[in-house]
């Protein structure tokens, strides 16, 4: 391609809070090209998405659109420039049409500035759904839609505003295959018509089906941008992956080897959420740690969350030590011995601004407590003992739990399950967002818990920490177990060909 | 006129479900219903003057509602109205009575315009810009004017009450115009200019959407603080409005004016059909909303309950707001069963 690029990122570097989601990123993308953006969970493909579409700002660089530079951090400035998002859950309004979702924030007027010209907006309406070969009525409010017609309606208002770089971020996420196959003659017409896009996708066949391009992100930083017909499933992954393998086996305990001959602590079988998770059957032994592998969406945390009794589900059985788990019930799960830390400690795992005691002692206040009165001489050593035991850095236990850093707050989550003495701990993302030096700490923690007794299932993205840790891994992908594999046969790529759509069969 | 494609669901299903979905209708079939049978039981009921009588009584919360509506629309709550409503009556009675400043009646129609305009404004920009919560910043206000309303009556009118309103004050409360009482026709006007904005200007469009999707809005680029300071800004001049065609009626204006006014209009816009958590409603459904709960309280009278009827009234207010708000949960749950 001889004329210039469409889009020219250059030098982008956004962080939040410390962590830096994007350093140096520079790519061009071409005009009427289908540009992939590929990357694991976290590697700062959203991050740069919210740059483009100007809802974020970034602390360095530039972008240029056509030679022009973008004004950064001004949706309107975005729209103007030409670009548009498709978002992987459809924002947009359910109680509102069709045609006012396609035109809400720019809408032709009449009779002066005040009147909307619906006649224009149900023309032009109707050319647009004509042009992606729709017929449904844009009179409906959007939440009378499938899924699929409304991410036509978010089409539609990408092409009224004349949009020159499309973004549609995980655009198949929910869509079947027929749909999906659809949304591809589409994309490839917009193409022929003079649009970019950029299509970020986990789904590799996809990536390989449309693209032209590839460009991979790994931790933030840009690895390559290669034209597809060079690359291959294989390579790509590896360019996603990317990272040397860390103290795989260091502080490895054996403590599970003889745990496989006793019977299951916990067993799940055939636990089914409608459009959730689909026939999941898995067994977790006292002292042992298996870990749950899959990309963001695969159903792990659904499925944790279900075990724990925390969602309801449609069909299948969850048993503790051969007996059965009454479903959608908490209350009964911790009775039989579970615990989940969750993956967002934020909003679910702590009462931030009450103290470190009052957190780590929450799980237990029935136990504290006399004649509706909780004993502080009670509470006070079970507090001190959980600190001391997970080095919680906190000056005192009166101080507030939001004072503390992301690691210690970490900390705190678990240690307030920990109160509890579980046999089963189900850990969601146990180590998202912490330092090198504490994540390894975490990982001594769950080590020694094993090495205990309890039954600890992990969840985790991090692929490094997921083989670090667990003595048998398991593979989601779309809802499903994609497969097993042993430690000794488990390395990043064969986890991630499991995980990805379009990757390795079972 | 289509002043009702918004909110309008298209659904299958039992009909008492298609009713709950379809709540004009809903509210229409109920009003009719209401209106036969007490006309059955007392024929005076059905008469022109009764009829007059009921739409001279709704005209103020039908012009609060509608600000109101666009308020909830946003997905916030105004509860101050009938504070601001007693507070706006002592100031008009006290500028305007030739025992007190005597000012010209223009003026000081001019100066409780935009003292209520203020206090909407006030309301909308701590809640929006000082992101206090729309029920505590309204409760907050509804208590300070109540509390300015009495000291302006002690003060100023020696505790006692303002009388002896000028004639030309006393028209906007009890005059007409081609044998349509004022207020009403205020009215009739205010709702006419609120449904066309709400159906046919993007800023009515925009209204919407912020109370459907927030976080959508903010990406297509709206400013969701300046639609709802509008809103709630609309809300303190409709007050005023209401203010001004309603209180000439009374022969004297005390300190307790607007008390319970503010729970009439939420029930009558909730009932109307507008969500209470935003994005779904119509200026039709607020309007059949005030009628309804107007006819309630006449209908209360003509069953000749006496005292008890303001009882009755407050019993029935509070049992339909709660099923207006059943029935949109209801809805709702249908709705997300059938995804």
């Amino acid at each position: 391609m001889s004329s210039d690029p469409l889009v020219q990122i250059r030098n982008i570097s956004k962080s939040f809070g410390g962590v830096h989601a994007l350093s140096g990123v520079s790519f061009p993308i071409q005009k009427a090209e289908i540009h992939a953006l590929c990357g694991e969970n976290g590697a700062g493909k959203s991050t740069l998405i919210k740059i483009l579409s100007g809802s974020v700002t970034p602390d360095t660089g530039e972008i240029l659109i056509g030679g022009q530079p973008l004004t950064t951090g001004a949706v309107r400035a975005s729209e103007q420039a030409g670009i548009a998002v498709i978002h992987q859950e459809s924002v947009a309004f359910p109680h509102l049409s069709a045609f006012d979702n396609i035109f809400v924030g720019r809408e032709p007027k009449r009779f002066g500035k005040f009147f909307l010209d619906r006649p224009r907006m149900r023309r032009e309406t109707r050319a647009l759904l004509e042009r992606l070969g729709e017929s449904f009525d844009p009179r409906k409010p959007l939440a009378d839609l499938t899924v699929a017609q409304r991410q036509m309606v978010g089409i539609a208002r990408a092409l009224s505003q004349d949009c020159r770089l499309l973004i549609m971020d995980e655009p198949t996420a929910s869509l079947s295959s027929r749909e999906t196959q659809v949304l591809f003659r589409i994309i490839r017409q917009l193409q022929s018509d003079g649009v970019s896009i950029l299509y970020v996708s986990h789904r590799l066949d996809e990536v390989f089906e449309l693209s032209q391009n590839v460009t991979i992100f790994r931790d933030g930083k840009h690895v390559s941008t290669t034209p597809t017909n060079q690359l291959t499933t294989e390579t790509l992954i590896k360019q996603m992956v990317g990272r040397d393998l860390l103290e795989a086996d260091s502080s490895f305990s054996d403590s599970a080897s003889g745990a496989l001959s006793t019977p299951p602590l916990l067993q799940v079988r055939n636990l089914t959420r409608l459009g959730t998770f689909e026939n999941i059957s898995l067994d977790v032994h006292a002292g042992e740690i298996v870990g749950l592998s899959g990309l963001v969406g695969a159903g792990r945390s659904e499925l944790a969350r279900a075990i724990f009794g925390a969602d309801a589900y449609d069909g299948g059985s969850i048993l503790v030590k051969g007996s059965p788990l009454p479903p959608h019930s908490i209350h009964a799960a911790i009775e039989a011995g579970l615990a989940l830390v969750p993956e967002d400690r934020q909003h679910l795992g702590l009462v931030l601004p009450m103290s470190v005691g009052a957190n780590l002692s929450m799980t237990v206040l029935h136990s504290l407590t006399s004649a509706g009165m909780t004993s502080g001489r009670k509470e006070a050593p079970i507090v001190r003992q959980l600190m001391a035991d997970l080095q919680v850095k906190a000056a005192s236990p009166k101080v507030a739990a939001n004072t503390l850093s992301g690691g210690n707050q970490q900390k705190l989550v678990l240690g307030k399950w920990l109160a509890t003495k579980p046999r089963i701990l189900i850990l969601d993302e146990p180590t998202r967002g912490v330092d090198v030096g504490a994540k390894a700490e975490f990982h001594r923690l769950i080590r020694n818990l094993a090495a205990q007794g309890v039954a600890v299932l992990v969840i985790s993205s991090d692929l490094p920490e997921i083989l670090a840790l667990s003595h048998r891994i398991l593979v989601m992908r779309q809802g499903q177990l994609a497969g097993e594999l042993p430690r000794e046969r488990a390395t990043q790529e064969s986890i991630l060909s499991l995980a990805i759509p379009g990757g390795a069969a079972a | 006129m289509t002043v009702l494609p918004y909110g309008v669901e298209q659904r299958r299903g039992i009909p008492m479900r298609r009713l709950l979905a379809h709540r004009e209708l809903a509210v229409a079939l109920i009003l009719a219903i209401t209106v036969i049978a007490v006309s059955i039981i007392n024929h005076d009921f059905l008469s022109l003057g009764n009829f007059r009588d009921i739409l001279i009584k709704v005209a103020p919360s039908a012009i609060v509602g509608c600000g109101l509506t666009f308020v909830i629309l946003t997905g916030e709550i105004d509860i101050s109205v009938g504070s601001l409503m007693g507070f706006l009556a002592v100031l008009l009675g006290l500028l305007t009575s030739p025992d007190y400043a005597h000012l010209p009646v223009s003026l000081s129609i001019l100066i409780v315009l935009a003292a209520g305009t203020f206090i909407g404004f006030i309301n909308g920009l701590l809640i929006t810009f000082g992101r206090v919560p729309s029920i505590i910043m309204t409760l907050g206000m509804l208590t300070a004017l109540r509390g300015a309303t009495k000291v302006l009556i002690r003060v100023y009118a020696n505790d006692r009450w303002i009388g002896n309103l000028p004639d030309t004050l006393r028209f906007l409360g009890t005059g007409s115009i081609l044998g349509v009482p004022v207020s009403v026709l205020t009215a009739l006007i205010i709702l006419i200019l609120c449904a066309l904005a709400a159906a046919y200007t993007p800023l009515g469009r925009r209204i919407y959407a912020v109370g459907s999707n927030t976080h959508a809005a903010t990406l297509a680029g709206l400013s969701p603080n300046r639609i709802k300071l509008f809103a709630f800004t609309l809300t303190g001049f409709l007050t005023a409005i209401a203010t001004m065609v309603s209180v000439p009626q009374l022969s004297v204006i005390d300190s307790d004016i607007g008390v319970g006014f503010e729970l009439l209009v939420v029930t009558a816009v909730v009932v109307g059909g507008t969500s209470i958590s935003g994005g779904k409603g119509t200026i039709l459904g607020t309007l059949l909303g005030v009628i309804l709960l107007g006819t309630v309280r006449t209908v209360l009278t003509f069953l000749k309950l006496g005292t008890d009827a303001t009882y009755w009234e407050r019993a029935i207010q509070g049992g339909f707001i709660l099923l207006a708000v059943l029935a949109d949960q209801l809805a709702k749950r249908d709705r997300s069963e059938d995804e």
